[in-house]
């Protein structure tokens, strides 16, 4: 307990410390006081993850708040994991990358904040009391707000940011709902007091399930919540945009295992609730993933996509526990938590990537990149193998957590009930849909970015001397690698957490599957070698004959211009035409009427179906019912001074009336 | 030994497969048409030859011919032959089989990015965009024979298939169809693209090739008509029935390969290649056949519910 206190302390004091200090050295302040933080926390949590014993300590506070247990269970780890080693990351990208804002804006606030959000992270994951959850609960949403509003003097990041503040209000609404009741009807305040509530034949267990699944929804960004995740990632620095995509959105995952992990019995509502709402949400993640222009806005909709196929593989896992049918809970919890894990590694260096390339190019519109692979040579084959690893291809993890989902699918198959095969089939279909979406929007936003000719002149030649952006990269890609090649390692670093869902044996089902990843890392083996050896022939054949450069074959159209390669845009209208009702367009052609015009130009966008007719009409109408009460705030301060008086004479009259 | 004898019988046939289309092409129009083993001797030419590249392009350029080949191998290994079954197998190996056939397009894709040119973006665009319909229709079919079957791997899928009541040989016939749609459209074949036109404004898989030459371009080729042996393997492996002696199936298996090249050929030379913009359509009867399987598995043969 204690390494855990220090560590988690270490990520506080590297956010004041570095207060102190000049500009230039608060970077390293802080990376020295990450790493230590990360000495302390990683060999911990692994210690935990791999079978050491659960660690509980209780914090006694005055009332209200009481006994704070702090409890930390192989769930807990995990997240310490992901969370210690995505801030370690950060913190390293961020001391090569703020440099770029030094002059025009100081970093004591991006350090103070970021530590504290670390902390709070930390916090988050290992807190059991219902009060202090939600105090911590919001600081990290406010810690996060402030990150995100960094560049506070442009318009547009004022606006989404706030907008980000509302959401992760709205949430926060929920849950303090939730655990007010259930706190009430249990008269405690600690998780473990809450379990009867939570079991399925308590009234109450439905309605706490939702409203806590709406609270950690938002946070995770399940749809329809997650249209602040496109409006806040795209604003906040890139370091945070990765730790909040790659970290922060699994807090509201981990709320709702939490919750679960509570449950001793699931109600089979629940379970296809998470299940079709997960795999909602990736659909319509990857759908408005493809759609978009600027990088950033297009990593935010793939997290989106991401979190809906957890969403979906943890459903599944349920769906399998509430029907006991032991191989499917397994296989979609296995899914579950690998992909929590791996979403975090390669969503990580895709969003360090897009920050080279901004800090490069002063561009994140896809329109205007193009042929950066000759000046980034490094980022793109690590950002190649993160797309690689995000469209769920083999050789990276991605293609592991997808595959123990896949068989989960499959093997529901043999279980004989309607609603179960038809979520299988339709959970099948719709994974692979989104992985064959994701590989159309990945290969876009690979191909648009890094290969064929540069589109636009840039101000500098872009270049990637600055190594401390590499290193994080370098590190994640190895571990993307490591992991898709040898999925057995990860099997046994998240073997303890299923102990905590599934509470039967499960051996001889985890040695099939582990069986299985063995046969799948040597398959992949041999394609590797098949590969360099088919190359291998290639280059012996082409040894010693005439290679020749020459441009690209044009058809015959002689005129030669950047700007004749195919645009992002029109790489996916094919498909965008396809699911046209999905993703609304919008096209604004402008003529000249003249009779010969010269100028003409084309503005297309795209909606977010579920914002433009779901979010939009429900704040309009809030909006409109909030009018009716404006004259309350008319600005005289006499009215304000009666309204005061008013509720005291309220107040008397009810103590009165009571006693 | 049997089986390790026709897999390599099978990694080099693809060609052979190829000349039955062109022959069945030729006969059809009267003409005699070049020699079946054409197509080896065309690759055997480009393995000699030296290549033009584009300076525009990147190592990702140069590695796809290779990680084609070595996919399609995989996959190839992945599919089973009647009662002798797969070198390589594992509970959901078709997951694998699915996913290094995307990867390798993937890249494809990638590379025709590579060149920077505008028509081979065009074709990148339309093989992304196609094959989220096929994919997804592919795991219908996989669900639909895992659902009557109750099997993990596709060596054991088929090895339990059996034609013994009518509902099973409906089944049969429309998932027949679909994977075969499927050949067709994965194959780049008409009526979804064709292979020998080279106006740019229709094309896929041959838009998308444009700039390779030499020892890439026949690896290309190589890969492609893998793959179309690929498709054709499991449709044969449905057709075969399980309860025949081992020469007969295998021989049996054979013919059916044969056979469906034939049928390839022949529905090239009767119809015409279908409007772009409906290509889409088309493929969407992939998953309107193989629903119709699924539900039928599931009403009529599973029962219970």
């Amino acid at each position: 307990m204690d390494y855990f206190l220090f560590g988690s302390l270490f990520y506080l004091l590297g956010g004041i410390i570095p207060l102190f200090f000049k500009d230039k050295d608060k970077s390293k302040v802080f990376v020295i006081f990450a790493s230590i933080a990360l000495l302390f926390l990683f060999p911990f949590s692994l210690n935990i993850l791999l079978g050491g014993d659960k660690i509980e300590s209780l914090f006694l506070f005055n009332l209200p708040i009481g006994t704070v247990p702090v409890r930390i269970d192989p769930l807990s780890a995990f997240f310490i994991l992901i969370i210690s080693l995505g801030g370690f990351f950060s913190a390293i990208y961020s001391s090569g990358y703020m440099k770029i804002y030094l002059e025009e804006y100081s970093l004591s606030s991006f350090y103070f904040f970021l530590g504290l959000l670390i902390f709070s992270m930390l916090m988050v994951v290992t807190v059991q009391n219902a009060i202090m959850f939600l105090i911590i609960w919001e600081i990290m949403s406010l810690s996060s707000y402030f990150l995100v509003l960094f560049e506070n003097k442009k318009e547009d990041i004022r606006k989404n940011s706030n907008y980000y503040l509302i959401a992760m209000q709205i949430g926060a609404a929920f849950l303090i709902a939730a655990f007010s009741l259930i706190s009430v009807k249990s008269n405690s305040v600690d998780f473990l007091d809450f379990k009867s509530l939570l079991n399925n034949q308590n009234k109450y267990s439905f309605l706490l399930f939702i409203l806590f699944f709406i609270g950690f929804g938002t946070k995770a960004g399940f749809a329809p919540f997650h249209t602040w995740l496109p409006k806040a990632h795209p604003s906040a620095p890139t370091g945070i945009s990765a730790i909040m995509s790659g970290v922060m959105t699994k807090t509201g995952i981990y709320g709702i295992l939490r919750i679960i992990s509570l449950m001793d019995v699931i109600d089979p509502f629940i379970a296809y609730m998470i299940f079709y709402i997960g795999l909602i949400t990736g659909i319509i993640g990857i759908i408005n993933a493809i759609s978009q222009d600027d990088i950033k806005r297009f990593l935010a909709y793939s997290s989106i996509e991401n979190v809906g196929i957890i969403g979906t593989a943890l459903g599944l896992g349920l769906i399998g526990i509430v029907y006991e049918i032991k191989f499917v809970a397994l296989m979609g919890l296995i899914g579950a938590i690998l992909h929590i894990i791996n979403h975090f590694t390669f969503k990580s260096v895709l969003f360090f990537g897009s920050g080279i390339i901004y800090s490069q190019t002063h561009t994140r519109s896809l329109n205007k990149l193009g042929g950066l692979i000759k000046f980034l040579p490094i980022t793109s084959v690590m950002f190649l193998i993160s797309s690689l690893a995000i469209s769920g291809l083999p050789l990276f993890n991605g293609f592991i957590s997808e595959f123990a989902i896949y068989l989960g699918f499959v093997k529901a198959f043999s279980f004989s009930n309607v609603f179960v095969n038809v979520g299988a089939i339709l959970g099948l279909s719709g994974l692979a849909f989104i992985g064959s979406v994701a590989l159309l929007g990945f290969t876009k936003l690979y191909g648009i970015c890094f290969l064929g000719i540069q589109r636009n002149e840039f101000h500098i030649q872009p270049n990637e001397k600055n190594r401390l952006l590499l290193t994080p990269m370098l590190i994640l890609t190895g571990m993307i690698i490591i992991s898709g090649i040898f999925p057995y390692v990860m099997l046994i670093l998240i073997k303890n957490i299923l102990y905590q869902f599934l509470h039967y044996d499960f051996e001889k089902d985890f040695k099939f599957i582990s069986d299985i990843y063995g046969s799948i890392s040597i398959v992949l083996l041999v394609f590797l070698a098949l590969a360099l050896f088919i190359y291998f022939i290639r280059y012996l054949l082409l040894k010693n004959r005439k290679i020749e450069e020459f441009k690209t074959w044009d058809c015959g159209y002689q005129i030669t211009s950047s700007r004749l390669q195919y645009t992002g845009g029109s790489f996916v209208q094919p498909f965008l035409h396809l699911v046209k009702e999905m993703v609304p367009q919008k096209i604004e052609v402008k003529k000249e009427q003249i009779l010969f015009p010269e100028k003409a130009s084309l503005v297309s966008y795209t909606h977010d179906f579920l914002e433009k007719f779901l979010i939009q009409p429900v704040v309009k109408f809030l909006k409109l019912s909030m009018e009716l009460f404006a004259w309350i705030q008319s600005g005289k301060m006499q009215q304000y001074i009666i309204y005061g008086l008013i509720f005291l004479l309220f107040i008397l009259i009810w103590i009165f009336g009571v006693s | 030994m049997v089986k390790i004898i026709i897999y390599i019988f099978l990694i080099i046939s693809p060609f052979f497969f190829v000349g039955i289309i062109n022959r069945v092409k030729a006969l059809w129009a009267g003409r005699k048409g070049t020699p079946i083993l054409q197509a080896y001797y065309d690759f055997l030419k480009l393995l000699q030859k030296g290549e033009v590249i584009s300076k525009t392009t990147s190592f990702i350029f140069r590695l796809t011919p290779s990680i084609n080949v070595a996919s399609m191998l995989i996959a190839l290994l992945i599919i089973p032959i009647p009662l002798l079954g797969s070198i390589i197998k594992f509970p959901a190996d078709f997951v694998l089989f699915s996913y290094i056939l995307g990867f390798s397009k993937f890249m494809t894709v990638l590379a025709a990015l590579d060149t920077g040119s505008s028509f081979e973006g065009m074709g990148a665009s339309r093989e992304a965009t196609f094959s989220t319909i096929s994919e997804t229709a592919f795991f219908i079919i996989i669900g639909t024979l895992a659902l009557l079957t109750n099997r993990l791997s596709f060596e054991s899928i088929f090895l339990v298939l059996n034609l013994s009541s009518g509902y099973t040989a409906l089944v049969k016939i429309l998932l027949v169809i679909s994977i075969f749609i499927m050949l067709l459209a994965e194959g780049s074949r008409i009526p979804v693209d064709d292979p020998n036109t080279h106006l740019e404004l229709t094309m896929i898989h041959e838009v998308m090739i444009l700039d390779y030459s030499g020892p890439d371009l026949a690896l290309i080729n190589y890969a492609a008509s893998l793959k179309m042996l690929l498709f054709s393997m499991l449709i044969s492996n449905l057709l075969v029935p399980p309860s025949l002696s081992l020469e007969i199936s295998i021989t049996l298996f054979l013919l059916l390969l044969v056979l469906i090249f034939m049928t390839v050929g022949l529905i090239e030379s009767l119809i015409a290649r279908i409007r772009m913009s409906h290509v889409p359509q088309f493929i969407f009867v992939i998953t309107a056949f193989s629903i119709t399987a699924f539900a039928i598995v599931m009403f009529f043969l599973r029962g219970g519910y």
